[in-house]
């Protein structure tokens, strides 16, 4: 449904250029939930832009259902922002506070379509619904909602146009506990109901896991390893991967913590280490890592490590 | 007993009426214990740990009753000056979230750490610098003797976050109130921190407040648990306790709300509705709208039931 080849974003700064991301390849299949998983400054919200088209790729090709989106002409890209929405982390910043909700759902639906007052009303009532916010919030202004109200908020005019994509950035990362099931359980009872496709974009491993079908963990721009989240997580081949999972403090108090798994901190993508970019915080580095940029080996049906521990074995 | 809180209620006097914020706490933290203050955003666990400091809003906080025992010595009725010569960052020090708001950008990092040495009269002159160095040391930051005059951006997240750690341990304070230190880090980074908060009370024996919304971060470094929900302290004990078999419908359903890692994929126990206006909060148990073993009961304040071994929760059904 949704192909990245190649993509590669590069950013000129005044120290330099910021290689944010880095030949990025992976396939969102139809109906499913893609995660892009990764620690702060790997790009993984970059990527979400491109796809998005609030960036431009430095390289490389995003395809949606087979056509490029940086060629589609006005009326295909009209097309294609009717399909893909999407959904940020903040929702007190990515509502506008001044609008009542009815002008925020109906904005998105105005920029596509003229339906009249009547039929407006009836389809903002109708996500509201899906939502579970009663037709009368419409009335009211961000503010007077709780953060996971507002962020079922958002969730509505994500769903406004009635999208096939949705790019789900950190949904519920700033909401509570207690609130971020109700909101998870939402977005899977709305996933199951419309045949939507997702893009998740998180931090949360254990979120990760409970949430989605495949998954891409990204290191510094770059993607260490991606296969169905099952295949990962139970059996995860890359260094940082297992690092990652192995940082996730549990809610188990006699779950030990490895403090060793990664050391030292992340580098800046202004001057990302020579060959893998984990190479200087990796417990197995060996002779080719500083040298030569891993490339994707096979580690079963659709699972692909960037390791050069894996070459002998796939050999 | 290094602390013992009795009953404490601070309220703020907003102009829309009396927000409960803290509401009858009672704790106590052990030398060289950790004890977790685990809840959601607005259930008081910050305006907790910054009452124990007197660091209140300005106009509006008020403690209105309780006690606060620092090694026997009341806090409460210590007047401003006593508490920031003897208390604040001296005996009782505190670690904030962000590193990058607790720091300021414009002096060095030497600065800094010798700011409460200094101001305590711990050391001066060539003594305070290399106390500053020893205690960059202890936080682990390489070769401190070259980085005194770096200032803030100079260092990356993680660091920044030791040296806040520095700043609080300089004055080998007995308590330690570190509030969700390890949020603003990313989880390969946090690991790092959690294991020198160990090594700070391992080395030191100082006693500390975890103050935290993730209960994976309490599990792994807390002997003791409190939840708090409301800004009430709803139940308490040892960590085991906590995580294996707790007793208050809201601790069950917060464990249970969380997806975890390798477990099975199954639909989350979501928490109906949210929690409630701490201005005029209800009169009864304050989860009791949320909760699924609601009873006629419930509309009085519940009491707080002794389970034996440190652990007590306050529930009405654990009466009967």
């Amino acid at each position: 449904m949704l192909e990245l080849a190649g993509i590669t974003k590069h950013y000129r700064t005044r120290n330099g250029i910021v290689r944010a991301v880095e030949d990025v390849s992976f396939t969102v299949p139809p109906k499913g939930t893609m995660a892009l998983v990764g620690e702060s400054g790997c790009g993984k919200t970059t990527i979400a832009k491109i796809i998005l088209r609030l960036e431009r790729p430095t390289a490389g090709i995003v395809r949606f259902e087979g056509a490029d989106i940086a060629t589609m002409s006005r009326a295909e890209l009209h097309a294609y922002r009717r399909q893909v929405a999407a959904v940020f982390q903040d929702p007190y910043s990515s509502l506008n506070p001044r609008l009542r909700v009815h002008s925020i759902i109906a904005e998105p639906i105005l920029a596509h379509e003229r339906p009249g007052r009547a039929e407006l009303d009836k389809r903002i009532a109708e996500v509201l619904d899906i939502v579970g916010l009663p037709a009368t919030a419409a009335t009211l202004y961000p503010h007077e909602f709780s953060g996971g109200q507002r962020q079922r908020i958002a969730i509505a005019r994500a769903l406004a146009l009635q999208p096939r994509l949705m790019v789900l950035d950190e949904p519920v990362s700033a909401l509570d506990v207690s609130i971020r099931a109700q909101v998870l359980n939402l977005l899977q009872d709305i996933q199951a109901e419309f045949g939507l496709t997702y893009l998740i974009i998180a931090h949360d491993l254990a979120l990760v896991e409970h949430f989605s079908s495949d998954v891409a963990v990204i290191y510094l721009g770059r993607v260490a390893e991606a296969g169905p989240t099952e295949k990962v997580f139970a059996n995860p081949r890359h260094p940082y991967t297992q690092a990652l999972l192995a940082a996730v403090p549990l809610p188990d108090p006699d779950h030990v913590l490895s403090e060793t798994a990664a050391t030292g901190e992340i580098a800046s993508a202004l001057n990302p280490p020579s060959g893998c970019r984990f190479h200087p915080r990796c417990p197995h580095v060996f002779a080719p890592c500083s040298v030569v940029v891993p490339p994707a080996y096979p580690a079963g049906p659709g699972h692909h490590v960037a390791c050069h521990l894996l070459k002998d074995l796939s050999a | 007993m290094l602390l013992q809180v009795e009953n404490l209620r601070m309220h703020l006097h907003l102009r829309r009426g009396v927000l409960q914020a803290v509401d009858g706490i009672n704790l106590h933290v052990a030398e060289g214990e950790t004890l977790g203050l685990v809840g959601e955003s607005g259930s008081g666990k910050t305006l907790t740990g910054l009452s124990l400091l007197r660091l209140l809003p300005k106009g509006s906080g008020r403690i209105e009753t309780g006690s606060i025992r620092l090694d026997g010595q009341e806090l409460t009725t210590l007047t401003e000056a006593e508490l920031a010569r003897d208390i604040r960052g001296r005996r009782i020090a505190m670690i904030m979230q962000d590193p990058m708001t607790s720091l300021n950008p414009v002096f060095s990092i030497g600065d800094q750490v010798g700011g409460p040495l200094r101001n305590h009269d711990i050391a001066r002159g060539t003594a305070l610098r290399s106390a500053i160095v020893d205690v960059l040391k202890r936080v682990r930051i390489p070769s401190p003797e070259d980085r005194l005059g770096d200032y803030p951006h100079q260092f990356s997240g993680g660091q920044r976050q030791r040296i806040v750690a520095a700043m609080a341990i300089g004055c080998t304070p007995r308590l330690l109130v570190a509030d969700e230190p390890t949020t603003a880090l990313d989880v390969t980074i946090q690991v790092q921190i959690i294991a020198l908060l160990r090594q700070i009370q391992h080395d030191a024996g100082v006693g500390i407040i975890l103050i935290t919304h993730d209960l994976g971060v309490a599990a792994s470094l807390c002997r003791r648990i409190a939840v708090m929900y409301a800004g009430q302290i709803v139940e308490t004990g040892p960590v085991r306790t906590i995580y294996r078999t707790p007793s208050h419908p809201y601790t069950q359903a917060l464990l249970a709300a969380i997806p975890r890692l390798h477990s099975k994929r199954t639909r989350l126990a979501a928490i109906p509705g949210q929690p409630p206006s701490l201005i005029e909060p209800p009169t009864g148990c304050r989860f009791a709208a949320r909760c699924p073993l609601r009873m006629d009961q419930c509309a009085e304040p519940p009491p707080t039931v002794d389970l034996g071994d440190g652990h007590s929760a306050a529930c009405w059904k654990l009466t009967h």
